[in-house]
C-alpha cells in the first residue's frame, strides 16, 4: 500500500496512533489516496480524536467529494456526530455549502432526524 | 442479484483486508450515504456460482428479512463476472461511522457510566442471540467489529461470511484476534457458539477497565493470562482432544474478578464469570445471559 492509501485507511478505521505516526513522518495531511480522497474525507466520522489530529495539522475541512459534492461536514451532520460537527466548524468548515443535490449539512441532519445537530447548526 | 456494484458504489478507502477479500468504505452515488463493500472472489464453472456461495448469500438475505436492530443491514448483493472461471461477489452493508473501540476511547474520564455499559451489553447480547439462533458463529468479536451509531445503537459487523455451520460441526482453528479468543480456540479443540460469549465477556470487562482484559502475545501466553484470572482448570475439565497439557501451566487459583474489574456491580461480576467459564458447555448462552439479573439492575 502506498503511504497516502495507508494514511487514508488509518483515518477511516479510526486508528489515532497510526495517523499520528504518519503525520510525524511528514506525510502531507491533504494528500489524496488512490481513490482521490483526503484522510479527512474518509475518516471514521465518530472518531473526534482523529478529526482533531487531522484538523490541527492543517487538514482542509472544505474539500468536497468530486462525485457528489459532499463535504466532511455534510457527512458528520448526516451521521449525527455532533462533536465532529463542532470541531469541523471550529476549523472553519463552511456551513452553507451545498452538495450536487443542493443539500446543506443542516438539511442532511434534518432528513436523518439528528435534532441535536440541527439545533446546533441553527444556533450559529 | 444486481449486476454492477461499480456503477452505484464508489470506493473511497480500504478499511479491511481479510483472508477472503477486501473491505472498502464506499459512497452510494444515489443516496450520498456511505456503505461498506465486502468483496469475495469465487471460482465459477459453467453452472455459475458454487452452491456453497449461493447458500451463504441466501442465508444472509434471509437474516436480513428480520431487520434485526443489532446487526448491520445487508443492503445489496452484486455479482460481477470477472473471467470465465471467477466471479466477484460484493456484499453491500450499511456503514456505521463509529466502532466500540472509538466509543470507549472517547468516553470522558472515568469512563462509561454503569447504565450505559448495561445498555451496550444488552444490545450486544440481543445481536448475538439472533445470530446464534440462526446457527451463525461470529468468531471474530472484538471492539473493532462492534459498531455504535451516533444514537448509541449497537450493530454487529463482520459476521457476513462467517462459515455457516451445521449446529455442532467442528471448524478449522483460525479466526478471532488473540486477546478475545476463547480457551477452546487457543487449545485448538472443537468449538461452537460459546466462543462468541467468551469474546463478549472480555469486551464486557474492557468496558469497565478501558483496557483489554487478557493481552497475550502468543496462544500459550494468552492461556496463561486467562488462568491467572479464572484459575487453572482441573484435569477433568481439560479437553481430551488437545495436544497441550494442563501441566504446562502454573497452578494458579482463581482470584476475585473484582481485582481485575473493580467498578463492576455484584450481578455484573456474576454474569461476567458465567461468560468467562472455561468449559464451553457450561458457559452461559446469549439467550440465558439476557435473562440474567444483571439486566434488571437499574
Ligand atoms: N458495516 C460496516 N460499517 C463500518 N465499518 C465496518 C463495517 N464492516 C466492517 N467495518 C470495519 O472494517 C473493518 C474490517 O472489516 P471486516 O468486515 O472486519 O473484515 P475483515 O476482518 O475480514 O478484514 C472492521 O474491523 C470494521 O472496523
Ligand atoms: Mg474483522
Amino acid at each position: 500500500m502506498i503511504r497516502e492509501d495507508e494514511f487514508a485507511s488509518a483515518a477511516a478505521t479510526g486508528n489515532v496512533e497510526h495517523v499520528g505516526m504518519l503525520l510525524q513522518d511528514g506525510v502531507d495531511v491533504n494528500a489524496v489516496n488512490r481513490f482521490g480522497r483526503t484522510p479527512l474525507q474518509v475518516m471514521m466520522m465518530g472518531n473526534t480524536a482523529v478529526a482533531r489530529l487531522l484538523l490541527e495539522n492543517g487538514a482542509n475541512p472544505n474539500v468536497s467529494d468530486h462525485s457528489t459534492g459532499t463535504t466532511p461536514l455534510h457527512d458528520a451532520a448526516r451521521e449525527g456526530f455532533l462533536d465532529t460537527v463542532k470541531l469541523l466548524i471550529q476549523f472553519q468548515a463552511d456551513i452553507s455549502v451545498k452538495d450536487y443535490r443542493s443539500r446543506r449539512p443542516i438539511d442532511l441532519a434534518q432528513e436523518n432526524g439528528h435534532l441535536n445537530v440541527v439545533y446546533f447548526l441553527e444556533s450559529l | 442479484m444486481a449486476q454492477d456494484a461499480a456503477v452505484q458504489y464508489e470506493p473511497v478507502a480500504e478499511i479491511g483486508g481479510g483472508a477472503y477479500g477486501t473491505v472498502y468504505k464506499a459512497r452510494d452515488r444515489q443516496s450520498g450515504q456511505f456503505v461498506a463493500l465486502k468483496s469475495v472472489r469465487v471460482q465459477t464453472d459453467q453452472d455459475g456460482l458454487p452452491l456453497s456461495t449461493v447458500r451463504e448469500v441466501a442465508l444472509l438475505k434471509r437474516l436480513e428479512q428480520f431487520d434485526h436492530p443489532n446487526v448491520v443491514k445487508l443492503m445489496d448483493v452484486c455479482a460481477t463476472l470477472r473471467t470465465d472461471h471467477e466471479t466477484k461477489v460484493t456484499l453491500v452493508f450499511e456503514h456505521v461511522d463509529q466502532d466500540l473501540k472509538t466509543y470507549l476511547d472517547k468516553a470522558p474520564s472515568p469512563g462509561l457510566p454503569a447504565s450505559q455499559i448495561q445498555d451496550l451489553m444488552q444490545q450486544l447480547m440481543c445481536g448475538l442471540a439472533f445470530l446464534h439462533s440462526n446457527c451463525i458463529i461470529h468468531r471474530d468479536l472484538k471492539p473493532e467489529n462492534i459498531l455504535v451509531t451516533s444514537r448509541g445503537q449497537v450493530k454487529l459487523a463482520d459476521f457476513g461470511l462467517a462459515r455457516i455451520y451445521s449446529c455442532h460441526m467442528a471448524l478449522t482453528p483460525v479466526v478471532v484476534t488473540l486477546w478475545y479468543r476463547a480457551p477452546e480456540v487457543l487449545l485448538q479443540s472443537t468449538y461452537a457458539t460459546p466462543v462468541d460469549i467468551w469474546s463478549t465477556g472480555c469486551i464486557f470487562a474492557e468496558m469497565f477497565r478501558r483496557k483489554p482484559l487478557f493481552c497475550g502475545e502468543s496462544e500459550v501466553d494468552q492461556l496463561g493470562k486467562i488462568f491467572e484470572v479464572i484459575g487453572l482448570p482441573t484435569e477433568e475439565d481439560w479437553p481430551t482432544d488437545v495436544t497441550l497439557s494442563q501441566r504446562n501451566f502454573s497452578p494458579f487459583s482463581n482470584r476475585p474478578i473484582t481485582d481485575f474489574v473493580p467498578e463492576i456491580s455484584h450481578q455484573g461480576a456474576d454474569l461476567l464469570l458465567e461468560m468467562l467459564t472455561f468449559d464451553p458447555l457450561r458457559r452461559i448462552s446469549a439467550l440465558n445471559a439476557l435473562d440474567h439479573l444483571y439486566f434488571q439492575e437499574g
